[in-house]
């Protein structure tokens, strides 16, 4: 089967969103699709699912014309995607999950033990071992991925889309999803993999369209021809920028925040660290490693259950999010950007005055647009949030922008220690290069910043310290000397020897 | 390195960053919309009423549907401020039951000058919904269930006190200010009821306190994301609290407009009656039951909307039985004329964009 879109367009309020794309899917094969956040893939794939009706061009389908009213059009024609948002229901069992629309049924009520025999064949085929009677919410990430991936299998999909498939799984279960890949290549299906990760798609793609601003730039060129520097430019119409690396500074500031055996309820055991103004401190840890957990309880989300803090020398306790902003200057970028960064419903200049409405506040609390707009607008400006205006609701922008108004609302309230949790996960590689350029701006100019990511090309290029967090205790931390292949070498060490220990003991 | 930031200008994004006058507008107009919508109707609705039923617009009729529009108005926004914060309260109509009788046993039993017994009615309002508030913050369960419980709590509480037996003594001057009109009537156009500019200056008060307060705002932020909210510095729980107390203050507001405009302490007036009207009047006018999202005007036209078709029913002489159903279908098809209008603004921009 082969699924061709033909110079497709579509716009929203405001924004045009598609603009003559073009996309030639064939079975039996791995078609990337690549785009800085708001480049259009989104936009794209809800067309070919069904969601969104295009303007204007066409959609084919073995040469054929084909309209989708709903996506459940989509579905029968054998078309499933398997979303960044999962759409599990995740108190019902995996196997009611995978036949959710057409569970078997024996006199009216579902037949479960077919159910169960039914599901069990799905996951056999993608070789997911799990009990098909578990429900979803006991799995991992990375099995309920499997399970929406059998799911679309249960539809007869026979054209897959992946969006952002590894974005939260770990080396180890990205490789297994893309043995599966193969696997389902192997079978006839053509399957579209929607990544920002260019060593993902480079190593398992087939061909690869790119779109940049609406357009299609590339249209299933071979991967063969490709490179990284043509992907980016592609992307981003110029070459890669060579990655900003700050030059290795040693720490000369004034110690902002200093840990001492720091104990949480969530699993932390003396953890014990300080941090200067003008530092970055990297905190690198695996998916599940405890660092966004010891973020929480630094801002006062979550109780220490031990230890001592410091900050400016003194001894502090931080009861609350709002102590930690106003008392002691320490504010935290959420990793989670759309539950906890932003407020998606209220306009840009709401979200980043959000921290500074004390200070704007006049006589008895007093605000008003106009003065939310002229106190926030310079760090709008700064950070080139792309929008028409200050009163678009943030829920209108692409998610790096999002970012950057999480990230605005920061700069506005002027802290002196930021706590920046995964800046730049699934941000495309443009805002993701300006974003790690501001970050080591902002430590230029005496911010104190505690860094957290699970992606050590960004730590090595950013941190002057780098902590390594497993299990929710500090196993080792070194002096950043900027080579990715020693410090990797380093980091995987102090990991996997923790591990090995673990094992050992057990 | 120090300048990069500084030394790219991109002058599309710079200029895209100036305010954009006609897209403000547009964005003014599309909010007001449902307000304009609601407005619509309500002017169809009082054409339709006068005609078929002359006695619609006389002074009499008018003077009495202001007077008790006020009260529905003021029990709609005991019910928005905390419709705010994603919230509800169910307990407005026990605290407004808790407030008419606590406000007769202070002026009739206690012998309490006026002021002072509005003051301590009010204080009672605020401290049972507090109540609520610090019960929802402490124990973390939904406000719905907080709530539900404090209503029974509240009401059976006062029906032991006072054994639902009326206070019927209460001040001449205080029923008189219920009876009361500010400025000339003209022609068949009554003087404004002096409840109903009640009711517009407590509006006024909530309008400035969503549109240009560090609380209006926070209690906003909280009902649109309250994660977002809290991980941002803001004191979630303590704006939980404050409107769950303003929410009852407002009851009890309502209560004491509703005590004048009777002249006399029932505990049977409010209760259960106040609890759909309290969420009519705010939702139909456009606040969103998920929180973040707010209209004082609005809340006034819809309740404007419910005593309209109930007066213009009355009037008509249709019985009572009928009000329910004639209730339910203009809300329905108030809610799908507003759809549909919603809708074609949405294609429309598309079109244009």
């Amino acid at each position: 089967m082969a699924l061709t879109v033909d110079k497709a367009s579509k716009s929203f309020p405001g924004v045009r969103a598609l603009k003559d794309a073009s996309l030639e899917l064939r079975s039996g094969e791995v078609h990337a699709l690549m785009g800085e956040n708001g480049a259009g893939k989104s936009t794209l794939i809800k067309i070919i699912t069904g969601v969104h009706r295009p303007d204007g061009g066409r959609l084919l389908l073995d040469g054929q014309d084909v309209l989708f009213a709903s996506p459940r059009d989509a579905i029968r024609l054998g078309i499933s995607a398997v979303h960044q948002e999962r759409n599990l229901i995740p108190r019902f069992s995996v196997a009611e999950n995978i036949l959710l629309e057409n569970l078997p049924r024996r006199t009216g009520l579902v037949d479960y033990a077919r159910a169960n025999a039914e599901a069990k064949k799905y996951l056999e085929m993608i070789g997911l071992v799990v009990d098909t009677r578990t429900e979803v919410r006991h799995l991992s990430v990375a099995q309920m991925q499997m399970v929406e991936i059998a799911k679309a299998l249960s539809h007869e999909a026979k054209v897959l889309l992946l969006d952002e498939p590894t974005a939260s799984l770990t080396g180890e279960e990205a490789d297994a999803l893309f043995a599966l890949v193969q696997r389902l290549k192997a079978q006839g299906a053509a399957i579209l993999f929607v990544s920002h990760k260019l060593e993902e798609v480079l190593a398992i793609s087939d061909r690869v369209t790119v779109l940049r601003d609406g357009e299609t730039t590339l249209i299933g060129e071979p991967m063969a021809n490709m490179t990284r520097g043509r992907l980016i430019e592609a992307m981003i119409g110029r070459a890669e920028r060579i990655a900003v690396v700050r030059p290795p500074k040693a720490a000369t500031g004034a110690v902002k925040l200093e840990a001492s055996g720091v104990a949480t309820a969530a699993g932390h055991r003396d953890i014990s660290f300080t941090v200067r103004r003008g530092e970055i401190l990297g905190l690198y840890g695996l998916v599940g490693a405890g660092r966004t957990e010891l973020a929480r309880a630094l801002v006062g989300k979550d109780k220490l259950s031990g230890g001592t803090l410091s900050i400016d020398g003194k001894p502090a306790v931080i009861r609350s999010v709002e102590e930690a902003l106003k008392r002691h200057r320490i504010g935290y970028l959420s990793e989670d950007r759309k539950y906890e960064g932003v407020v998606l419903l209220h306009p840009i200049r709401f979200n980043v005055a959000m921290t500074i409405w004390d200070r704007l506040a006049r006589f008895l609390g007093f605000q008003t647009a106009a003065g939310e707009r002229r106190a926030t607008e310079p760090f709008a400006r700064q950070l080139e949030i792309r929008t028409p205006s200050l009163e678009q609701s943030v829920g209108n922008l692409s998610g790096g922008n999002q970012q950057k108004v999480s990230l605005a609302k920061w700069l506005a309230a002027k802290v002196d220690l930021l706590i920046i949790d995964e800046p730049t996960v699934g941000i495309d590689i443009k805002t993701k290069a300006y974003i790690h350029e501001l970050i080591g701006k902002l430590a230029d100019d005496g911010l104190a910043i505690l860094l957290i990511s699970s992606e050590l090309p960004e730590m090595v290029a950013l941190a002057d310290r780098i902590l390594v967090m497993h299990e929710f205790r500090i196993v080792d931390g070194f002096d950043n000397d900027r080579s990715y292949e020693a410090m990797s070498r380093k980091v995987m060490g102090a990991i996997h020897r923790r591990s090995d220990e673990a094992v050992a003991v057990e | 390195m120090t300048s990069a930031l500084d030394a790219e200008p991109r002058p599309s994004s710079a200029s895209a960053m100036d305010p954009a006058p006609r897209r403000t507008l547009t964005s003014l107009l599309l909010r007001g919309s449902t307000q304009a919508g609601l407005f619509v109707i309500l002017v169809v609705l009082w054409v339709v009423f006068a005609n078929l039923a002359p006695g619609f617009l006389s002074k009499f009729n008018l003077n009495s549907l202001l007077r008790s529009v006020a009260v529905d108005i003021v029990v709609g926004f005991a019910q928005m401020v905390v419709l705010a914060t994603g919230g509800m309260n169910l307990s407005v109509g026990a605290i407004g039951v808790c407030a008419v009788m606590f406000s007769g046993y202070l002026m009739q039993v206690l012998g309490l000058p006026i002021p002072v017994a509005i003051a301590g009615t009010l204080a009672l309002g605020a401290l049972l919904g507090w109540l609520n508030g610090f019960a929802i913050v402490k124990t973390g369960v939904n406000s719905f269930v907080v709530t539900l419980a404090s209503a029974s709590l509240f009401s059976g509480g006062m029906l032991i006190l006072t054994k639902a037996v009326p206070l019927n003594g209460l001040p001449a001057e205080f029923g008189a200010f219920g009876k009361s009109a500010v400025g000339p009537a003209i022609g068949s156009m009554p003087a404004i009821p002096s409840l109903a500019v009640v009711a517009l200056a407590i509006g006024l008060g909530l309008y400035v306190l969503f549109k240009h307060s560090t609380l209006g705002r926070q209690i906003l932020a909280v009902g649109a994301n309250a994660r977002a909210a809290e991980m941002s510095g803001i004191p979630v729980d303590r704006t939980i609290v404050f409107v769950h107390a303003l929410s009852g203050a407002l009851a009890a507001a309502a209560a004491l407009m509703l005590t004048a405009r009777l002249a006399a302490a029932m505990p049977a007036v409010a209760g259960d009656d106040w609890l759909l009207p309290s969420f009519l009047a705010p939702v139909i006018g456009g606040t969103a039951l998920s929180g973040g999202i707010v209209s004082v005007v609005g809340t006034i036209l819809g309740a404007l909307l419910v005593s309209t078709i109930r007066s213009g029913l009355l009037v008509l002489e249709i019985g009572n039985f009928w009000l329910p159903l004639f209730l339910g279908a203009f809300l329905l098809a108030a809610i799908l004329v507003e759809r549909g209008r919603a809708a074609y603004v949405a294609r429309e921009q598309a079109r244009r964009a």
